[in-house]
């Protein structure tokens, strides 16, 4: 007697799925379907905070991921950089994590060797320091003593940018591209304890939990995986692989939801035939 | 296609790890191993670097900032883990380590997570937002007010406790179901970003090259 | 003693970092900046005894020639080329960065990446709506997740000057029932992880010193 659909549905080999779900991603990449972002009311009070820098003004910037989240930061991280060092604001960058300061080497490059800044006066990597918790409270009182020297072994105390700004509150933005809850901790101990000005770019999976802190103004802005990373390449006019990525989410969460419907109502099926 | 060293490791290595979603094989295996020793020692690397170079050497031999040295002996108590019998030393410096954290969490979790919390909650003054704001609110101190209620289990949930305890669970799962969604989201990106690569970077064939 | 002497060790430094969020007397400000920074290195301390601990482990798998011994000879491999391309060359740039770009980096990321196809296959397989409470998360999670893409944008209607989409719905859900959700979560970790850092001040909690006396 053959199998009725449903059978067949619910034990489908799952290698198909992941065939479905690898063309899905992959032939938006291959040929893009150029479908609109629309940006959020996170990612404008995010960008919004950024547009309030004039030349001159330092922000801090913290590369709170490596390697295995660069596909939805790196696309943050870009743009923050090429719009903040095109319109002359100054950038101490520093990484809670240890696989930072390989992720964060690129954008020391764009900015030292593409875009002309002065290492020392424009831009200054600070590079990594273990125990977040214990770097976050620290740099409120003086980011020399937290970072006597920088990711490349000179002393800090030589720096123009930092002898002009030692501290938070020398500094107009705190801007944390997180991978994990560090956004969070850089909101209850730079913003709670110095009242520091916070704005964040998370992963996905953090990003629902950024929004208690964003409603009470903890936290004044926040992106939220590649949507939000889109979102801030449509804002500051820089369109990149976010902006691209874009089609292939769409095309993938379309054979997901399709796929967690048919499960379902194979489900129902089977369960209707039993009873 | 790409025609840097680097880069065609780096797609071998990509290829190897997707060979897994087939079935478990000797090149899977091979390259896993591979990650858990390189990610292993880049760390150890950097620890030493950060840690004991630029946190510890560099201030007190060019700065003479004696007072680090405490810390420097703290850490080295660390290691007494490594042996039985002199297992004990290391409690001095873990005792120290999350005393320190315990003493700034307390005031600064009450803070942030929850009085500043707590108010955020408080409705605006009536007729000071718009009426589908309003009601969003009074949703939003029900929903808070229901989940605490299904947090508490020094009671049994009847009556109107119980009422308020299923309220609760119904928004739990609204944000479990919204959670779930970008946590589909969060994946998907990460493999659009290893198709970005492989295309772009290695083989050549995507609309864009790739970098910052 | 063993356990006593680092007990109240601990309980100075803590009182001290708590007083000091509340009061800024110079010396309380210079103790609070030297735990901070005695706190980092002894964290790094940590995380090299964490590597210790992986070379222990897989050089005692090699040595007993256990199953499949020959990746831990991988691993280890790896870990000491990577070390000795750190010292030798450098931090910046050389073989360091090179392996961390083209070996490490790639690797991790794939590794990750492989969890879209699982969190796939896992959602396709189990998530049933059997209840109303599972039935209300897949909805939710099936409108967050179109919601939030461009889909979310075209399924909609207009009703004169106002626009009602899937992703304004998703919009919805995320600032009020999710905001709720995630808050109701906050508050109870706030609480609870104050109480738990207290009894850690304290000395009631002892269970991160570790067994024996």
């Amino acid at each position: 007697m053959p199998r009725p659909w449903w059978e067949h549905a619910l034990r489908l080999d799952r290698r198909l799925l992941f065939v479905a779900v690898a063309l899905a991603v992959a032939i938006p990449v291959l040929f893009p379907l150029g479908l609109p972002v629309v940006p959020g009311k996170e990612s404008r009070d995010f960008f919004a905070a950024l547009e309030q820098l004039q030349p001159g003004d330092v922000i801090l910037f913290s590369f709170d991921y490596e390697a295995d989240s660069r596909a939805e930061m790196d696309p943050m991280t870009r743009v923050v950089w090429r719009y903040c060092l095109g319109r002359g604001v100054r950038i101490i960058a520093l990484t809670n994590y240890a696989g930072g300061p390989g992720v964060a080497e690129p954008y020391i490059e764009l900015a030292t060797k593409q875009l002309g800044q002065v290492y020392g006066e424009d831009v200054v990597f600070l590079g990594y320091n273990p125990d977040y918790s214990g770097t976050i409270l620290r740099l409120g009182e003086s980011f020399r003593a937290t970072f006597p020297a920088d990711q490349y072994g000179r002393s800090t105390a030589d720096f123009p940018l930092l002898q002009r700004a030692n501290r938070y509150a020398d500094t107009k933005l705190i801007v944390t591209i997180a991978a994990s809850s560090l956004a969070e901790y850089w909101t209850i101990w730079a913003h709670g304890k110095y009242d520091a000005k916070v704005i964040a770019g998370a992963t996905a999976i953090q990003a629902v939990h950024l929004y208690p802190y964003y409603q009470t103004g903890q936290v004044s802005g926040f992106l939220g995986g590649l949507k939000g990373a889109a979102e801030l390449e449509r804002l500051a006019e820089l369109p990149g692989d976010a902006t691209r990525g874009m089609d292939s989410q769409t095309t993938g969460h379309a054979v997901i939801v399709l796929f967690i419907l048919l499960g379902n109502v194979a489900y129902f099926a089977q369960r209707r035939r039993k009873s | 296609m790409s025609t840097d060293l680097g880069v065609w490791v780096a797609a071998f290595f990509t290829l190897a790890i997707f060979s897994s979603l087939y079935r478990d094989n000797p090149v899977y295996r091979f390259a896993e191993s591979l990650l858990v020793g390189v990610s292993a020692g880049y760390y150890l690397v950097q620890y030493a670097y950060s840690a004991l170079y630029k946190k510890l050497w560099i201030p007190v031999v060019q700065d003479q900032d004696w007072g680090l040295l405490f810390g420097g002996l703290l850490g080295l108590l660390v290691l007494g883990r490594l042996h039985r019998r002199t297992e004990w030393l290391a409690r001095f410096a873990i005792a120290f380590y999350v005393a320190a954290w315990a003493g700034y969490l307390i005031p600064s979790a009450m803070k942030a997570q929850v009085l500043e919390q707590i108010a955020g909650t408080w409705l605006s003054p009536a007729g000071s937002v718009p009426l589908g704001a309003a009601v969003n609110e009074v949703l939003l101190l029900v929903g808070v007010i229901s989940i605490l209620v299904y947090f508490y289990f020094s009671r049994e949930h009847v009556g109107a406790l119980g009422v308020a305890s299923r309220l609760g669970i119904t928004f739990l799962m609204l944000g479990f179901g919204a959670s779930f969604g970008y946590t589909i989201m969060g994946r998907i990106t990460l493999l659009i970003g290893r198709f970005q690569f492989l295309f772009d970077r290695w083989l050549g064939i995507g609309p864009s090259s790739g970098g910052v | 003693m063993k356990t006593t002497l680092p007990i109240l060790f601990g309980f100075l430094v803590g009182l001290v970092m708590f007083v000091q969020y509340f009061f800024s007397h110079p010396s309380l400000q210079r103790t609070y900046n030297l735990v901070l920074d005695w706190k980092q290195i002894v964290f790094g301390m940590m995380l090299i005894l964490g590597t210790i601990g992986l070379v222990r482990h897989h050089g005692v798998r090699i040595q007993r020639r256990e199953r499949a011994w020959g990746y831990s000879a991988v691993t280890l491999s790896g870990l000491v080329a990577v070390i000795l391309a750190g010292v030798g060359g450098g931090v910046q740039g050389g073989p360091y960065a090179w392996s961390f770009e083209n070996v490490q980096s790639p690797m991790q990321s794939t590794i990750f990446a492989l969890l879209a196809f699982y969190v796939a296959s896992a959602a396709y397989r189990a998530f049933r709506a059997r209840t109303v409470h599972a039935t209300l998360l897949l909805c939710a999670g099936i409108i967050v997740m179109l919601g939030r893409v461009s889909i979310g944008e075209m399924l909609g209607f207009s009703v004169g000057d106002a626009r009602y989409s899937l992703a304004g719905l998703s919009g919805w859900i995320l600032d009020v029932p999710n905001l709720a959700a995630k808050r109701g979560i906050l508050i109870g970790v706030g609480l609870g992880v104050s109480a738990t850092a207290l009894k850690i001040l304290l000395g009631i909690e002892r269970s991160y010193l570790g067994k024996g006396d």
